[in-house]
């Protein structure tokens, strides 16, 4: 293909330098022709004052001679009749003087007919007449296109040459590329790298496969861990669970078997939370979380989450620093509630021995901005983007800390989803994480996040 | 009465088994973390440690290595504790007596840890 464009190009080239040299040779032509009429004009002049008419064509003829490409010529006296006419011998050409009758020049089947004015100072004595063969040109043109076409064909070769070249270079590294592809795809080892660490698009594509690669590799990794942090996380209140019932079973107690199965009903709840979480991220993944919008007032709701959560929690107090009553918002209640009571649960889980966690919440423009200040071990800046991912479990804790790593990538569904940000702020001691939700205050908006919702759900599917 | 060590970092099983090792008549002492084990062996005494494998920074089989490499604490029988049912295999490799799943049965937890008090 591209040899093909090439030598197109080559060969149009080619065609407009010859045209357009072919054109100024012609004008040169032109111009010495009337140039050598005028001097052979001016050499007539007395044979025309003398009406000298052998002289005349003695001259011509003698023209001739010098430059036999002068097939034919003429002289016209100042009245327009025939002074002398020479013709070369065996040549058929038309009249000179009907052909050159309303033009001063002239091409015709390669010949050159030109004429001029004989003068003596300002007198006009008659007019000269040349016809002028141009085989010359055609030998020229012919040479040309010869020189050309030979060109064309180096040129053609050498394309040929360096594209083979070329191929060979560039099919070899897609082909290295392509096989290394399906060697994964057989065998499933996502380890593979070509390490390519040029500047071409071919390395471009190559390195964006690494890429491509390393990513896999990370998530199922990633993937692997969390395998293995569910079973253990499953397991773990199972356990408990299980070895409480059997002790119940084993006592006859009545105010001991009422605190095991307390103790029962709680790993339960555990378990409960940690088989939701994996529900709402397969559906997330899935693109099957679906939000329920309706109307209502956040400061009854950011009450209702700190009364559960504070109702499991002995050691710390969660105070709320503002009040936000009749604020409306447009939003799927049990999925925000989900949101506060995750964020406040971290709180306190990332924060042991300590007492307070604190609520704070304000209108900016026309957005609802919610933070949740804990006094724990901190988030480090490195690890601000990240526990928003799905599976990522901080390592900055000594004491396990139970769940999956799922919490704040649930939260930050939700959040998105309804428009609105999650984000994490390193404090001098210990985070605040803050959400925001649009305030939609018209009947008109509150339809626009419902479908917007909707929409949502449909496009990750 | 036999004295038993629990390490697991995990709060709930510890209370768990707190309640469940003293109400079959053990000595327990249950702790969170596992940087406090040599201290606490040397303190308590154990005749018997269960060891949780996934300890929170630390890998349960590396402490029992240690134990079993110390003249002082190798004649303690260290029983591996893991939701990991795998690590059942990696017992005689790090020096333990023996393994006990999570979620256990009481039956066995019980026998287990008979069979290995000396």
């Amino acid at each position: 293909m591209q040899v093909v464009v090439s030598v197109l190009v080559l060969g149009i080239f080619f065609t407009i330098f010859i045209i357009s040299d072919t054109r100024s040779y012609k004008q040169r032509k032109v111009e010495d022709t009337i140039t050598l009429a005028q001097v052979i004009g001016s050499n007539t002049v007395s044979a025309l004052q003398f009406l000298d008419e052998e002289a005349a064509r003695n001259i011509l003829m003698e023209l001739h001679k010098v430059n036999p490409d002068i097939f034919q010529a003429g002289i016209l006296d100042k009245d327009g009749n025939v002074f002398v006419h020479y013709s070369k011998p065996g040549s058929d050409s038309p009249d000179v003087f009907t052909l050159l009758k309303n033009k001063n020049s002239l091409f015709r089947e390669n010949h050159l007919y030109v004429k001029s004015d004989i003068l003596n100072g300002n007198e006009l004595l008659g007019k000269i007449f040349l016809e002028a063969d141009l085989a010359e040109l055609r030998q020229l043109n012919k040479s040309k296109f010869e020189s050309a076409a030979l060109l064309l064909l180096l040129a053609l070769g050498f394309s040929v040459f360096l594209a083979m070249i070329m191929q060979t270079y560039i099919s070899r590294r897609l082909l290295s590329l392509v096989n290394t592809m399906k060697e994964v795809a057989r065998t499933g080892d996502y380890s593979k790298q070509i390490a390519d660490d040029g500047k071409d698009e071919i390395s471009v594509l190559v390195q964006g496969f690494d890429q491509l690669m390393e990513k896999i590799k990370e998530n199922l990794r990633r993937k692997d861990e969390f395998i293995g942090i569910a079973s253990h996380e499953l397991k773990t209140p199972l356990t408990s669970l299980k070895g409480y019932l059997e002790l119940l079973k084993q006592i006859e107690d009545h105010s001991l078997s009422r605190k095991f199965s307390e103790k029962a009903l709680n790993s339960v709840s555990k378990l409960e939370k940690l088989i939701r979480d994996l529900l709402d991220v397969s559906k997330i993944q899935g693109g099957q979380l679906e939000l329920n919008p309706i109307e209502f007032d956040m400061g009854n709701l950011v009450d209702e989450s700190i009364a559960s959560v504070q109702l499991f929690s002995n050691t710390h107090i969660i105070i709320r620093e503002d009040d936000l009553k009749n604020t409306m918002i447009v939003a799927d209640r049990q999925r925000i509630d989900q949101v506060l009571v995750n964020l406040l649960t971290n709180a306190i889980k990332y924060s042991p021995g300590e007492k307070k966690v604190i609520v704070r919440s304000k209108v900016a423009k026309d957005e609802l901005v919610i933070q949740i200040r804990d006094y724990g071990t901190g988030v480090s800046s490195e690890e601000q983007h990240l526990i928003f991912d799905r599976f990522y479990r901080t390592r900055n804790t000594s004491v396990h800390i139970s769940g999956f790593g799922l919490g704040l990538y649930i939260c930050r569904d939700i959040i998105t989803r309804h428009g609105g940000r999650i984000w994490v702020q390193a404090e001098e001691k210990g985070s605040t994480f803050s959400f925001t939700l649009p305030l939609h205050k018209l009947a008109a908006k509150q339809q626009t996040l419902l479908n917007l919702s909707n929409e949502q759900n449909f496009s990750s599917r | 009465m036999n004295k038993i060590l629990v390490v697991d970092d995990d709060m709930d099983i510890l209370t768990l088994m707190e309640m469940t090792l003293s109400m079959n008549n053990y000595s327990v002492k249950a702790i969170a973390r596992w940087e406090e084990i040599y201290e606490s062996i040397d303190q308590f005494n154990p005749d018997l440690i269960i060891l949780d494998v996934s300890l929170g920074g630390a890998d349960g089989r590396e402490i029992c290595k240690n134990i079993k490499r110390s003249d002082r604490m190798q004649r303690i029988p260290v029983v591996l504790f893991s939701a990991n049912a795998e690590m059942g295999r990696h017992v005689s490799e790090c020096g333990a007596q023996a393994f006990i799943a999570k979620p256990y049965t009481l039956a066995a937890l019980l026998q287990t840890i008979r069979e290995n008090l000396n």
